[in-house]
């Protein structure tokens, strides 16, 4: 009740003149009345009796939200965001040496950027998250579903078939190595028509049906409630011809990273955008930099870029709020996205854990 | 554009008058503070309005990846691609060229890549069954003469290529008649050809497969080094156009491009010469040749292959040694859906043949 009048969702002109007539909080204009507010401010009765409709909405629900749910303004210690964001789940690449540098995985609620030149392997990795986010719990796996937003038309769903059907028969060897029961029953319903089926797949042709397609987003996500990762591959296509106005364009790239952002913190979700590189000519040399410009460097909250060192294929963490900048080699295999070396066979989960925001892993790492 | 029409509060309606606009681009194009001041409602209006249209944008537009596994109706599918008249090569591409994207054929010259096109030309005139789409061709020429001697070598020599295909079904179709041929020698004759010639000819159903020889061609001498903004957006628009012409047609379009030499661009490094050698630092790996127009070009493209007349090391002695003419390889650069891979292939009378 004793919200001010500037925060309520009213119409912009509405409030300059509630402001100007000296309105200061809620509370006061419930008090005044519909008669009262019109004669005041200088509108009609119909629309003082609308905004007072809407403050009073806003004061039950600012009453109800009291603990959690998606609500404008709630209150937490830094203890509590860090708890959080350790219980956080985190969606594995199959990549280890990835994952390590990544802290544990593409992390959900927060937005990852993967730039890198054509052919390196953006839409691979994307393929590997559409089928990883699906790995049961007791596989280490958050146990989610997956939409894809494709741009580019480069989603083909044979290799998806293949990269899902090597990610089932990894889980099939540990539960026959492990012999434990939740694993067995995990596996009655972790199959390949299941992982292909909990895949939603968006093919947007152009910049509006992609803006279009996010705005819808909340609602799907809403309705799929165990939609744990969205992947818009790529995010620069659409953007980069037909623009005459680039500040259209940066408004409009930053209108859909807030909304991203929304989403990723409401849904509890993972996204991940793959973007292009350009070339950025400066004055002896040229190098090659993410498209889309400065700003949209803001967007994500960590960016990967992938590029080749002669024959082999690199990752370097670009941008990251906890984790250090580094680089490690992956390939990409017939399976899906892989390390590069078997890693070092480990007998005790436990001890291979030297990062202590790891979740504990209970797979062997096997190639 | 009728707003009445729409699920909207009479309010957004009036706004929407009000504000002059005129269709659900407009709105889109705006982002939610800039349409709040426009027209004057509350964000939660804004935020209805903006649901709204993109409802009626996007309806019944999901789908699962089940789904897409499961169509084998060929007018949909993803596993229908368009064959290359040879079960080696149509192996290599695990099917053919895909049905919807920009395909790129590099190579230096003399490698194969006419005739590899000209193949593909005859290909897409076949019959579902077969491997085709049971439609014509384009091809656009934007260099040299196209090669009709050539085509009519290989037409009359069909039956011999394709052995798998019944001799009355081959002897039932036209295929000079649905080869249409374009002359496009610069950039403003190939933007009118692409945005009216061509769209004119896929709406009629009456070509399933666009040629382009060459892409590079076109860039070749019209920029110089402080045009390299000018010829990146050309590219992206030329790319943008065909890709949206592919999707919406379900065309493969396949662009022949040249090659040039990597270690001439140490020697260029400071400045641009002949404008379109621009940097491609990581683009093709080891080797010594790399596809041209860089990575503005390389961005718009689904699938890379490359035609070389040196075959890879550790070829077999054995190999050439049964084949006319020169061993060729053609090659995987990238592709979404296939290993880095390569085959040979030579070039025979009746056309472009793998070798086991």
């Amino acid at each position: 009740m004793q919200r001010e009048v500037g925060s309520l969702p009213l119409a912009p002109a509405l409030r300059a003149r509630l402001a100007a007539a000296g309105f200061q909080t809620a509370q006061e204009l419930l008090e005044t009345g519909p008669c009262g507010l019109s004669k005041e401010i200088g509108i009609s009765k119909e629309e003082a009796l609308e905004a007072l409709q809407v403050v009073r909405q806003e004061c039950h629900g600012d009453a109800a939200r009291t603990a959690g749910g998606s609500g404008t303004a709630r209150k937490f210690t830094a203890l509590e965001l860090l708890e959080e964001e350790q219980a956080q789940g985190f969606i594995i690449t199959f990549c280890s040496a990835l994952d390590n540098i990544l802290g544990g995985g593409v992390q959900l609620t927060k937005i990852t950027e993967v730039c890198g030149a054509p052919g390196v392997g953006k839409t691979q990795l994307c393929m590997q998250l559409a089928v990883d986010v699906q790995i049961p719990e007791c596989f280490g796996g958050v146990a989610g579903e997956a939409v894809f937003i494709d741009t580019e038309g480069s989603f083909m769903v044979d290799r998806v078939v293949d990269i899902a059907a090597a990610c089932v028969e990894h889980c099939q060897l540990i539960a026959e190595a492990q012999q434990e029961a939740d694993h067995l029953k995990a596996l009655e319903t972790f199959s390949l028509e299941s992982i292909l089926s909990h895949i939603y797949y968006f093919r947007c042709r152009d910049y509006i049906e992609l803006l279009a397609q996010v705005y819808l987003l909340p609602e799907f996500l809403s309705e799929h409630s165990k939609v744990r990762l969205v992947v818009i591959d790529g995010i620069a296509f659409p953007f980069r011809h037909d623009f005459e106005d680039l500040s259209l364009r940066t408004r409009l790239l930053n209108g859909l990273a807030q909304q991203l952002i929304i989403i990723a913190n409401d849904h509890k979700a993972a996204v991940v955008l793959t973007n292009q590189m350009t070339t950025r000519i400066g004055q002896s040399q040229s190098t090659l930099v993410p498209a889309l410009g400065e700003s949209w460097g803001h967007a994500a909250t960590v960016r990967l870029i992938f590029h080749w060192d002669n024959s082999q294929r690199l990752a370097t963490l670009y941008k990251s709020p906890s984790q250090r900048e580094a680089t490690v080699p992956y390939h990409v295999t017939p399976h899906g996205f892989r390390d590069v070396q078997p890693p070092a066979v480990t007998q005790n989960a436990e001890g291979t854990e030297m990062n202590p925001r790891k979740r504990p892993r209970r797979e062997e790492e096997k190639q | 554009m009728d707003w009445d029409q729409f699920d909207l509060n009479p309010r957004t309606v009036a706004a929407l008058k009000k504000a002059d606009i005129k269709s659900v681009k407009e709105i889109l194009n705006l982002s939610g503070a800039d349409l709040q001041r426009l027209m004057k409602l509350s964000s939660a209006d804004i935020q209805c309005l903006l649901k709204t249209v993109s409802r009626t944008l996007r309806r019944n537009s999901v789908v699962t990846a089940l789904q897409l596994y499961q169509d084998k109706d060929h007018l949909t599918s993803q596993s229908q691609k368009l064959s290359l008249g040879c079960s080696v090569l149509d192996n290599l591409l695990k099917g053919g060229i895909p049905l919807v994207g920009i395909t790129e054929l590099a190579g230096e010259s003399s490698a194969g890549k006419t005739q590899i096109s000209l193949q593909l030309c005859l290909c897409v005139q076949y019959p579902y069954k077969y491997g085709g789409l049971e439609s014509g061709a384009v091809y656009i020429c934007t260099e040299d003469a196209f090669p009709s001697k050539r085509l009519q070598q290989l037409i009359g020599q069909q039956h011999k290529l394709r052995a798998d295909v019944p001799a009355e079904i081959i002897q039932k179709i036209k295929f000079g008649n649905s080869i249409f041929v374009e002359h496009a020698a610069d950039l403003d004759t190939f933007h009118k050809c692409i945005t009216t010639r061509l769209s004119l000819l896929l709406a009629r159903g009456m070509v399933r497969l666009v040629v382009i020889d060459s892409i590079a061609a076109l860039f070749r001498c019209e920029f110089g080094a402080s045009e390299s903004v000018t010829k990146a957006r050309y590219l992206q628009t030329f790319g943008a156009q065909l890709h949206s012409l592919s999707a919406r047609f379900r065309t493969p379009i396949m662009c022949i491009n040249q090659v040039w030499h990597q270690n001439c661009c140490l020697f260029c490094r400071g400045h641009l010469i002949n404008g379109w050698r621009v940097m491609v630092h990581s683009l093709v790996v080891g080797n010594r040749v790399a596809p041209a127009l860089g990575i503005t070009w390389a961005n718009q493209l689904l699938m890379r292959l490359m035609a070389s007349r040196i075959s890879l090391p550790g070829q077999a002695s054995g190999v050439a040694s049964h084949c006319t003419g020169s061993v060729r390889t053609l090659r995987v650069v990238f592709a979404p859906h296939l290993p880095p891979s390569s085959c040979y292939y030579t070039v025979q009378l009746e056309g472009v043949k793998g070798i086991k």
